[in-house]
């Protein structure tokens, strides 16, 4: 045992290609270990929001969401070992493929006459919006590094929001606001940290609710996303069936009070009182289950993750890297508020997944490339 | 410097996320610490409720598309069960209610000491109530307050009672079914199939219940609705059964009971005793047959289509939808024998005789024991064997023989007015059967059962009579799609050992198997038991020449939702959908070996049943089983080949004879096989052989049938469980010299 472990005294240069600086030696571990403590935090929550729900197989949702975390873990390794300057060269094929997809699906949707927001491809329901987060984060991140100046100019500025723009506009036509939330988002945190200007974010903004709005008066909005918005803006409107399930969700999250009721002793997720809980609000089982603990545990497992990431925003050896952290760290950021906050009630009810812990296949590898990207950033920080 | 820039930045972003983590922290602290009891009180208040949303019951058609069970909407006045848990309160609702739904106090006290249905709803007081009346009751809120009027369904029948054993019944969920239907997701007040296709396709009739989830305060009213999912109803089932062909079958059958009621057995002099006593000195001269039940199937032997399924005593199925009272029910039903008052299984209504019935088949199995002594190789079809009258067994020792330890002489039936066994001569397999010489097949099993040279590797030891007959499906169920068929059975020595325990034969007699039992058993006696529908798979694969199929009952299932005809009690069958591809080419069981040689042997002898000649012997011509009755037969009908056979039945006495015929069609242009047996009715050329005869000139078109008519509403006043049918044209009983009288 003892030799296994200690080393022979004639393999002592074993390792001598191995520098420092190789990429396989610089993998942020303590970004990895809390990613995977999330993933498997998923599997367990999605165990306990689905299996009553399944009569014939309790493990079927959480065998799969296991699957797609092993999926994940491939595609992951793949990102991690090609050097993201990779990524970077083919960002405009990939961004443009995004686009036709896109499109496509949008065609498909108006041909069919029904909302059409992914490809049946048998085994998997493939989402391109959910391509489309990593293509135009590399496309967006891609293009602003060409300019290697500390503020982007102003025409480079509207570059960057008409690559933002297109899938944007092509994912609310879907309708998929939530995921175009995210898009947008993850554009604000890039162009900030490349330096537009607070008025350029301002604009931003301000574009961004008026799209919303135009969405709105078009009529490209879900009536159910309409009701689940005028609902929060409309308080006395609680009680409707439109928001019965945030409604739940807050009981639910509420009267786990300081520690929980315990594993799988929480009644409103046992009950299926809050329908497609695995997918839309997994904190509220969180918090029934475990309480105020268990939800400030899991907030601070995002935390950490979101400090490595901006950690390695800042060790980025180039203009390309920072922004590359700065996208994921803001898709992150937000997809995470804006879950957790409509289980809180305090923003509306969108049906973006909670990053690593919501059941669902797309999201889940998506997340899985992103941290292999920023993982990619930190491997190659010293070249 | 850009980094510094950039870095700043990167601290605007880390700033933003301080601070939505620190709105999140907050709320949530709120929540789980401040809000707890708030939110869990909400909880405790909100309740769900989930009422079923019940489909409609999938219809059953027959092969024409005639509706045999339907659903009929009617108006319920239901009463919530809050507003008559008082008996005062209840007294006083039910008397104002009782006036205008015309139903009387006591009867809605009945419906709630006994609540058929819809506990969930509330009491049911009364259906099928006028859109006026109920329209009338709505209005008079103030005098009649939550009191409610719902649309229900009742199952109806609109061709009842024809072919209710097939189509069945329904009927509650009793205590032993609970659980296997509470396991499906029934509701313990659903009405549920009982028997026939109502029972055999019960999940695919019934549909998928959906269901609406209510959320409701405490005070249990209805808040929102939290989840709707619609039910799916259920399927149409067609069946293969003609209507035309079963009115007839049911008609003939009945008509030909009743008609054996009115005459006697004769109990004669027995000649041993030289002509001075009758065979049986304690009954009279003459013994009226008591024909008390019988069944026919007709059956396509090509596809195993069954066109008609008929069992006689028969019954109304509406009795069971007329929510009836007082001990009405169980007076119609009843079996009781009014002379001796014991239970009488003769009289019983609701069991389906030609696929439940156990029967002897007597001399109709004869075929399959000519084809197990071909097959083998024990005969050849010219082997020739001299019937004297008598067999004596040839592998028993003469001292017990003629110690009278052992049965070894086995008589023919008596012959015609001498009261002696019949002699025919020398006969082989194909006279054998047309003048069914019982001698020439008691050898046979005695013979196979002994026989020596045969390898028991391949034929099993002594039984190779019962693996050859069980290859026709004899001692196995058909697998026909109706619920409680009957197995039948074959004689052998573990059988003999099973009844002994269970006391249907004494010990002593269970204790091993022997050339006497193998003797009875050749001849369709003894422990040999079958149905009706058995005996016509049996038939239908010697017409088929081999082919043992599965009896089909169920034609097609379709979609929910077939349409109905223009013609009333018609469905559209053009615009049914079907839900699964129709099987109709048939389900071959097996195939069994069947040379031609051997068929044509049997063919023949079956042939000459109908036809003759019969065999000129020393004593005088003896004519075949079937001759005189088959005489008038028109050249123009189907031609057919069949076999009588006359059962015995207890104590042997002639009026407890069993009437069997089983006949074919040997024309390839209409492939039917029909059987008949009537209960102690006689020999199988008196009852069963016209029945079946009449059955084939009714499929040729020989004879007058009366039309299919929707039936007239039931009378709940009847006392019998079912209205008589009756044969309007009886001419197709007759035959030469016939002893069967004609019905008014």
């Amino acid at each position: 045992m003892t030799t296994f472990l200690s080393r022979r005294p004639d393999s002592g240069l074993g390792n001598i290609k191995a520098s420092p600086a190789d990429p396989s030696r610089n993998i942020d571990w303590v970004l990895v270990t809390v990613q995977f403590a999330l993933a498997i935090i998923g599997f367990f929550i999605v165990f306990s929001t689905s299996r009553t729900r399944v009569i014939e197989d309790p493990y079927a949702f959480a065998t799969r969401q296991v699957v797609f975390a092993l999926v994940g873990i491939v595609v992951m390794s793949i990102v991690m070992a090609s050097d993201y300057e990779f990524w970077k060269d083919r960002a405009r094929s990939l961004y443009t493929l995004t686009i036709i997809t896109l499109v496509f699906l949008v065609l498909l949707g108006v041909a069919s006459g029904e909302d059409r927001i992914s490809f049946d491809l048998g085994i998997i329901n493939f989402q391109p919006a959910e391509l489309a987060k990593f293509t135009t984060l590399l496309m967006l991140a891609t293009y602003l590094a060409e300019e290697r100046s500390e503020e982007v100019s102003y025409a480079r500025f509207l570059g960057g929001l008409i690559i933002v723009a297109i899938p944007a506009v092509l994912v609310i036509i879907q309708p998929d606001l939530g995921s175009a939330s995210v898009i947008v988002s993850i554009a604000m945190g890039v162009l900030l940290v490349a330096g537009a200007k607070l008025r350029y974010i301002f604009m931003i903004s301000v574009l961004a609710v008026a799209t919303v709005g135009a969405a709105f008066i078009g009529g490209l909005v879900n009536s159910y996303q309409e009701a689940r918005i005028l609902a929060l803006l409309n308080p006395a409107a609680a009680g409707t069936d439109e928001t019965y399930q945030a409604d739940n969700a807050m009981r639910a999250l509420g009267t786990g009070g300081a520690w929980g009721k315990g594993w799988l002793q929480g009644p409103l997720t046992n009950d299926g009182d809050i329908p497609v809980m695995w997918a839309d609000f997994p904190f509220a089982a969180v918090g029934e289950q475990f309480g105020l603990a268990g939800c400030a545990a899991l907030l601070v497992l995002i935390g950490v993750a979101l400090l490595r990431i901006w950690r390695i925003a800042h060790l980025s050896r180039d203009l390309l890297g920072t922004y590359i952290c700065a996208g994921v760290f803001t898709m992150l950021l937000w997809q995470t508020f804006q879950n957790v906050g409509m289980t809180l009630k305090i923003l509306p009810v969108t049906g973006l997944p909670l990053p690593f812990i919501s059941y669902g296949g797309s999201g889940l590898i998506v997340y899985f490339a992103m941290f292999g990207l920023v993982q990619s950033v930190h491997m190659r920080r010293m070249r | 410097m850009a980094l510094d820039k950039r870095a700043a930045r990167l601290g605007v972003l880390a700033l933003v996320a301080t601070m939505l983590f620190g709105v999140v922290g907050t709320r949530l602290w709120f929540l789980q610490t401040v809000e707890q009891e708030t939110l869990q009180a909400e909880v405790d208040l909100t309740k769900r409720r989930t009422v079923q949303l019940l489909p409609e019951r999938g219809r059953i058609f027959d092969s024409d598309g005639r509706i045999l069970a339907d659903n009929e909407r009617m108006l319920s006045v239901v009463l919530p069960w809050e507003i008559i848990r008082r008996a005062d309160d209840r007294e006083e609702i039910f008397r104002r209610v009782s006036g205008w739904v015309d139903v009387p106090v006591e009867e809605m006290e009945r419906r709630f000491d006994n609540p058929q249905e819809s506990p969930l709803l509330g009491l049911v007081v009364a259906d099928d109530i006028d859109e006026r009346t109920a329209t009338a009751l709505l209005e008079r809120v103030e005098d009649f307050p939550e009191l409610q009027v719902v649309e229900r369904t009742r199952r109806v029948y609109p061709y009842a009672p024809l072919a209710s054993h097939v189509v069945g019944y329904m009927g509650r969920i009793t205590a032993e079914t609970q659980e296997v239907y509470e396991e499906r997701g029934y509701e313990l007040n659903e009405r549920v199939g009982k028997f026939g296709i109502e029972l055999e396709k019960e999940l695919e009739l019934r549909g998928t219940p959906g269901y609406v989830v209510y959320e409701v305060d405490k005070f249990s009213r209805i808040v929102r609705t939290i989840e709707e999912v619609p039910p799916v109803n259920g399927r149409d089932i067609q069946l293969t059964i003609d209507l035309d062909q079963q009115q007839y079958a049911e008609q003939t059958l009945e008509t030909m009971l009743k008609l054996r009621r009115q005459v006697t057995a004769s109990n004669g002099l027995d000649p041993e005793t030289n002509f001075e006593e009758r065979f049986f000195p304690d009954f009279p001269k003459e013994v009226p047959f008591k024909a008390p039940a019988g069944s026919v199937v007709a059956m396509n032997h090509d596809n195993g289509h069954v066109i008609a399924l008929a069992s006689y005593p028969t019954f109304d199925n509406r009795w069971f939808e007329a929510d009836l009272s007082g001990g009405k029910f169980e007076e119609l039903f009843d079996v009781t024998d009014p002379e001796t008052g014991k239970a009488d299984p003769d009289r019983s209504t609701l069991v389906n005789r030609a696929i439940q019935g156990r029967y002897n088949l007597g001399s109709t199995f004869k075929p399959f024991v000519a084809y197990s002594a071909l097959a083998t190789g024990f005969m050849g079809v010219n082997d020739i064997y001299v019937d004297e009258g008598t067999y004596r067994m040839e592998t028993v020792e003469d001292w017990k023989c003629s110690s009278g330890l052992v049965r070894c002489v086995f008589r023919n039936a008596t012959c015609f007015g001498t009261g002696r066994p019949c002699v025919y001569g020398p006969v082989d397999i194909e006279l054998s059967l047309a003048v069914s010489s019982d001698a020439f097949y008691y050898r046979i099993g005695e013979q196979l059962l002994n026989e020596e040279n045969f390898d028991p590797e391949v034929y099993g030891e002594g039984r190779l009579l019962q693996d050859n007959v069980s290859l026709f499906s004899f001692g196995a169920d058909t697998g026909i799609d109706l619920p409680f068929e009957f197995d039948g059975t074959v004689p052998d020595a573990e059988l003999k050992a099973r009844y002994a325990e269970l006391g249907v034969i004494s010990e002593a007699e269970g204790d091993g198997y022997f050339s006497g039992d193998n003797v009875q058993f050749a001849i369709g006696q003894g422990l040999l038991s079958a149905s009706p529908l058995q005996l016509a798979v049996g038939y239908g694969t010697i017409a088929n020449g081999g082919f043992v199929l599965k009896p089909e009952i169920i034609k097609a299932v379709y979609q929910p939702g077939t349409p109905d005809a223009a013609e009333p009690g018609f469905a559209d069958i053009s615009k049914a959908i079907l839900a699964e591809e129709p099987n109709v080419r048939g389900e071959l069981v097996r195939q069994i070996p069947f040379a031609q040689e051997w068929r044509d042997a049997i063919n023949r002898g079956l042939r000459r049943v109908i036809t003759g000649p019969g065999t000129n012997t020393r004593t005088g011509y003896r004519s075949t089983t079937g001759e005189k009755l088959f005489f008038y037969y028109p050249d123009s009908a189907i031609p057919i080949a069949g076999k009588t056979g006359t059962a015995q039945g207890a104590n042997n006495y002639p009026w407890n004879d069993s009437s069997a015929f089983a006949g074919y069609s040997i024309d390839r242009e209409h492939p039917f096989t029909v059987t008949a047996y009537l209960e102690k009715a006689g020999y199988g050329s008196q009852a069963a052989g016209p029945v079946v005869k009449c059955m084939f000139m009714q499929l040729s078109g020989a004879v007058e049938a009366d039309p299919v008519v929707l039936s007239d509403p039931l009378n709940t006043e009847a006392i019998s469980p079912a209205g008589p049918k009756t044969l309007s044209d009886t001419s197709c009983f007759a035959g030469r010299f016939s002893q069967v009288q004609i019905a008014e």
